[in-house]
């Protein structure tokens, strides 16, 4: 497994087809899945999950982002998170 | 010769024709850019997730081979997706003239998105199983209908219209199995996501499931919104066209009609200068 540097910032890229909702450096992305509630926060493992709708909160060094989901997919993959939304 | 005022109410409905084929070619000219920026990011968006998608360490081509819906007849579907409406020029005949040139009654059935074509099959008498309308929307489309009305068959090939440049529009196929099943093979090793090294909620399994006609529906949305531009772009060319025409026949009326006055004023000229030496004539035998 790769070496995940836990102070790094999350690289957060989330997008729909037509749409960027955010694009940048994070500390923390919220959101829920089947199984409930979760945060990533950077050092996360390797996460590949089906989103349930509702919120997704991106946590930036300003002020958070948030934006609404109807459907999605979350990627984390070495501080890199991907957001899909509504496809 | 046709009289000036015949020549000049031609003139005037050619006029009309031609400010409103301006209008449609603005109209046109205004969507092809507006639907170009939206297909450029939403395909930036679908080689992000394809690149994801490819990443699962399922081999997605075997999942689609073993849809449990299949048919035993192994039956072909064509999904051919023209525009909604008219006035697109001859891209739709086009579609219609190569999909005809593989297609088998027996052994294919057709699924037709847009309005345009369903009609244009009709005329010829060629049977399909599905007409879906396209809004005339720069929107993601909800293709999961066509998903359903499609998943039945063992092979899925959609034609659809592409753009290459303003000018120039083509015709193009594609397996919609074959290609989510090309996504699993050209995956770099660094890249590929197994259950070791991944946590999967709720499961790999139900996640490659969702993925899979996720991925099927986009890269059906994406060939509607490649067609949605190619049409704009081949409308906004038959529009120039058309007032084009209008342009050069308003030309010709006017040389016409000024012809025409011209003629006209010759002849009642010639009726005076007639009329006068005969005057003159009878005040000499006077």
């Amino acid at each position: 497994m790769k070496h995940k540097d836990d102070n790094e910032d999350l690289s957060v890229i989330a997008r729909g087809p037509f749409d960027i909702y955010y694009e940048g450096a994070a500390k923390a992305v919220s959101a829920s899945n089947a199984v409930g509630q979760f945060d990533i926060l950077p050092g996360h493992a390797d996460f590949f999950s089906v989103l349930d709708p509702g919120e997704i909160t991106v946590t930036t060094s300003n002020k958070p982002v948030t934006f609404n989901a109807n459907n999605g997919i979350i990627t984390v993959r070495d501080n890199e998170v991907m957001l899909f939304i509504n496809i | 010769m046709r009289r000036p005022n015949a020549i000049q109410k031609e003139s005037e409905q050619i006029a009309t024709v031609q400010d409103l084929t301006g209008v449609f070619e603005s109209t046109a000219s205004t969507q092809v850019a507006k639907v170009k920026d939206k297909a450029q990011l939403a395909q930036e968006f679908f080689e992000l997730l394809w690149k994801r998608y490819s990443s699962l360490r399922i081999d997605p081509g075997e999942r689609i081979g073993e849809r449990d819906n299949v048919e035993e007849s192994n039956k072909k579907v064509f999904v051919m997706i023209s525009a909604e409406a008219g006035l697109s020029g001859d891209i739709d005949q086009r579609l219609i003239e190569q999909m005809l040139d593989n297609y088998d009654g027996k052994t294919t059935d057709i699924v037709v998105l847009g309005t345009h074509g369903a009609q244009q099959l009709q005329q010829k008498g060629i049977p399909y199983t599905h007409h879906f309308t396209v809004p005339e929307t720069d929107q993601y489309i909800d293709v999961s209908p066509v998903i359903s009305a499609v998943s039945g068959y063992a092979s899925i090939t959609v034609y659809y219209e592409v753009y290459v440049s303003l000018g120039v529009q083509e015709i193009q196929t594609i397996d919609l199995a074959a290609r989510i099943k090309d996504m699993g093979e050209d995956v770099d090793t660094d890249d590929i996501m197994t259950s070791e090294d991944t946590i999967f909620e709720p499961s790999l399994e139900v996640i490659a499931t969702q993925m899979e006609r996720t991925m099927m529906a986009l890269a059906l949305s994406q060939t509607i919104l490649e067609s949605t531009l190619a049409q704009a772009a081949s409308r906004f060319n038959a529009m120039a066209g058309a007032k084009k025409r209008a342009e050069e026949l308003h030309d010709l009326l006017n040389m016409e009609f000024h012809h025409a006055k011209r003629s006209e004023s010759d002849r009642r000229m010639r009726e005076i200068m007639i009329s006068l030496k005969k005057k003159k004539q009878r005040a000499r035998m006077a």
